[in-house]
Formats: C-alpha cells, sequence, structure tokens
C-alpha cells in the first residue's frame, strides 16, 4: 500500500513538473496534480483487480482523456495543455528504455517482449485518449441537436 | 492568366484583394505559431478555418502536417488564394498554444483589424521567455520523481537529480551549438549514461536502470509515440506517420547513445 502512495505522489509531482516545463501555471496545475494522481489511481485498481495492463492502461488513460475534456471546457483552455502534463504516469518510458537497452545488448527475446509491451501499453492510451475526445464530440453534437429541435417545435 | 485560380499576390489586383493577402498571411502566422508549439495538427486546420472565415473569406481548404500548413481561400468574388509555410523547428510551450488559443476565439467573436492583429502576435511571441534556473529545478524534479514512480529508491531518486541536472547542461549546449536533433539525442543519453554509471560506481544511487529511466523521460519521445497512434487513430495518417517515424528514430539514437557507453565498458 505504502509504495502505491509513493508511487502516485512521484507520478504527480512529475506531471507538475512536465506542466511547468511546457509552460503551464497558475490554477490549472492544481487539477494537473489532482487528475493525474487520480488517473494513476485508476490504473492501480484495474492491476489490484485482475483486470491486466492493458485495460488498467486504457481506463485510466479514459479517465485522464474525459477528465482533461472536462476541465479543459471549465477553464477554457485547450485540451492539449490538460491531457499531456495528465498522462506522463502513463507514458510507458520504462518499457521503452528496457526494449532499447535489450536492443543494444543484442538480447533479442526480451527486445522482442518489451517493444510488444510498449506498442500495446501506447495503443492502449491513444485507444482511451480517441474514445474520450469522440465522446465529448458526440455529446456536444447530441445538445446542439436537442436544442436545435427543441426550438423548432416551440 | 484568369481571376479565378489565383497563387498569391502575384495574381490578385486591386486593394481589397491585397489587404485579403496580407489578412491570410497574418492568419498563418497565427497557425504557424500554433503549430510551432506543439498543438495539434486538427487544432491548427480548425483555427485557420475559423479565423479566415471571421477575416470574410468564404471558403477555405486547410491542409496540415507536422511540418508545413497550406491553405487556400476564396474570396467572396470568387477569386483563392493560397499560400502555405513551411515549419522546421518544433518545441513544445503550451503557454505559446493557449495564449494564441485566447486570441483565435476573441478575434472570432469580434475581429479586429489587421495592425491590432499583427500587434497581438508579435506580443505572444515576444512573450516567449527563458527561463533557465526554473527549467533546470524542473528537469531534476522531474528526473528524481519519475526515478523513484518507475521503481527506484530514494537514493536513486538523488542521483536522478545529479544526472537530470547534467543532461539539462549538455542538452542547453548542444542547442546552442545549433546540432542535429537525432545527434543531440545521442550525444545527450551516452552523457547521461556515463555520468549515471561514474554516480552508481562513486556509491549514489542502486540501480542504474530506474535511475536512466528518470532522466531518459525527459528525452525520450514517449509522448510524440503516443500522440501519433492518437493521430492516426483520429484519421491524420500522415501526421501520424511523421511523428511515428521521427520517434522511433529519436529512440534508435538514444539507444545508440547507451551502445557507445556499452562498448566503453560501463554497465548500465
Amino acid at each position: 500500500m505504502r509504495t502505491y502512495v509513493i508511487q502516485t505522489l512521484m507520478g504527480v509531482i512529475g506531471s507538475v513538473g512536465f506542466a511547468v516545463l511546457f509552460g503551464v501555471f497558475d490554477r490549472k496545475l492544481s487539477w494537473i496534480a489532482v487528475g493525474s494522481g487520480l488517473g494513476w489511481a485508476v490504473y492501480l485498481l484495474c492491476v489490484a483487480n485482475g483486470y491486466g495492463m492493458f485495460i488498467g492502461l486504457f481506463a485510466a488513460s479514459l479517465f485522464v482523456a474525459s477528465l482533461s475534456e472536462l476541465s479543459a471546457r471549465i477553464l477554457k483552455t485547450p485540451v492539449i495543455l490538460m491531457l499531456v502534463p495528465m498522462l506522463i504516469p502513463e507514458i510507458p518510458g520504462g518499457d521503452l528504455y528496457y526494449t532499447m537497452s535489450y536492443l543494444v545488448q543484442r538480447q533479442y527475446a526480451g527486445f522482442g517482449n518489451a517493444s510488444d509491451q510498449v506498442l500495446l501499453e501506447a495503443g492502449a492510451i491513444a485507444l482511451g485518449i480517441i474514445l474520450a475526445s469522440y465522446l465529448a464530440k458526440f455529446l456536444r453534437n447530441l445538445r446542439i441537436y436537442v436544442l436545435r429541435h427543441t426550438l423548432w417545435w416551440s | 492568366m484568369d481571376d479565378v485560380v489565383g497563387s498569391g499576390e502575384a495574381v490578385v489586383h486591386g486593394g481589397d484583394a491585397e489587404e485579403m493577402g496580407r489578412c491570410l498571411s497574418a492568419v498563418m502566422d497565427i497557425g504557424e505559431l500554433l503549430l510551432m508549439h506543439g498543438a495539434e495538427v486538427n487544432r491548427v486546420e480548425d483555427t485557420i478555418g475559423r479565423l479566415c472565415r471571421a477575416y470574410g473569406f468564404v471558403r477555405t481548404d486547410v491542409f496540415t502536417i507536422t511540418s508545413s500548413i497550406i491553405v487556400s481561400a476564396m474570396l467572396p468574388d470568387g477569386r483563392t488564394m493560397t499560400q502555405t509555410r513551411r515549419i522546421r523547428e518544433r518545441d513544445t510551450d503550451l503557454g505559446v498554444v493557449e495564449a494564441v488559443n485566447a486570441l483565435s476565439r476573441r478575434i472570432c467573436t469580434a475581429p479586429v483589424s489587421l495592425g491590432a492583429l499583427k500587434e497581438e502576435v508579435g506580443r505572444i511571441q515576444e512573450g516567449e521567455r527563458d527561463q533557465v534556473l526554473l527549467k533546470l529545478g524542473m528537469y531534476m524534479m522531474i528526473s528524481a520523481s519519475l526515478s523513484i514512480f518507475f521503481g527506484g529508491s530514494a537514493a536513486d531518486g538523488l542521483a536522478a537529480a545529479l544526472s537530470g541536472a547534467v543532461l539539462f547542461s549538455v542538452l542547453r549546449v548542444s542547442a546552442a551549438l545549433k546540432l542535429n536533433s537525432i545527434l543531440q539525442n545521442m550525444i545527450c543519453s551516452a552523457i547521461t549514461a556515463f555520468v549515471v554509471s561514474a554516480l552508481v560506481g562513486a556509491g549514489i544511487g542502486v540501480h542504474p536502470d530506474k535511475i536512466m529511466i528518470g532522466n531518459i523521460m525527459l528525452v525520450i519521445p514517449g509522448i510524440q509515440l503516443t500522440n501519433s497512434l492518437r493521430d492516426m487513430i483520429n484519421g491524420d495518417m500522415i501526421s501520424g506517420l511523421l511523428n511515428m517515424s521521427e520517434a522511433l528514430l529519436k529512440a534508435i539514437a538514444v539507444a545508440m547513445g547507451f551502445a557507445i557507453i556499452l562498448l566503453f565498458g560501463g554497465g548500465v
């Protein structure tokens, strides 16, 4: 339990660091800190309940992307500003490192496993982001449609 | 030459059309700023389209990939003008993206004059400050926290902070020397790997791989790889492929940097 808390905390610090490095300041930082912490908690919960890495990362990135779509609308700012820093804990940096490390040491079996893992992880994350962004678009279009039709009826 | 298909100001005559050409150029400056500072292709196309409509073009076709912008815009009288921009340098600064976004929102509700628009764009460009100490602090903080995040101990975090500072200064120097970015990644990862193995040798830090991961997150194109997959699923195939091949090439460059150190006997 304690290691999980420390890991989440470190992920949050890393997210905030990247946000500042990318030129994001003021109250957006507190949203980013909360969002990245909750996102990693979602991943840890999924993995602890036996759903595996792919579903875990997919759920976490879906959560983080939905939260960033929502917060971007509240704060009136581009979604990417919230999304990129919030997603830092999910980024498969570790496995990308091991992929290259195996390649350099010519351990091709390890290289195959690790590169497979990286592509799977990046795919899960991308799928989560895409789904959230289309969900946001769908809700917006639905709202416009409903508004137009209620006006037409009255 | 007829007046339906024109290319820029060479064909478009008359004060109004010339003015519109300058307008289109200012709009493209805005798109260029967005693309150079890490906005998605979608957003660039969308913003340029909206701004053109706000300035009275009746039809705009925008095609953007990560390295260029092409815009054809039609005037109310049916004449068309085309401008292109080539983007060479890219550097993520989402603060600029946000400022440009706020500007374009404001313009779309109430278009300002061309002079005022140029002034605003200039102000955003001047606003890019370079805070060296803040960035150095962030490099150290990110390295330390992420190396612990990926399973390192507190001592590993300390070592990662130190080598993160070295990484930052190497990046600054190689950027000042205007090195090619692939070469830059290779040199940075080589020097970082060397510093990490020296630190572990000196007794600071235990797991060289965890320390390296903390540092490598700063140069490794993990964000770019994820974005490229997102672009492709979203339907922007060319941008996605460009981003992905750039990310893979960068990753290979980083790996070659390690290889140099491994060849000379460091055990990372």
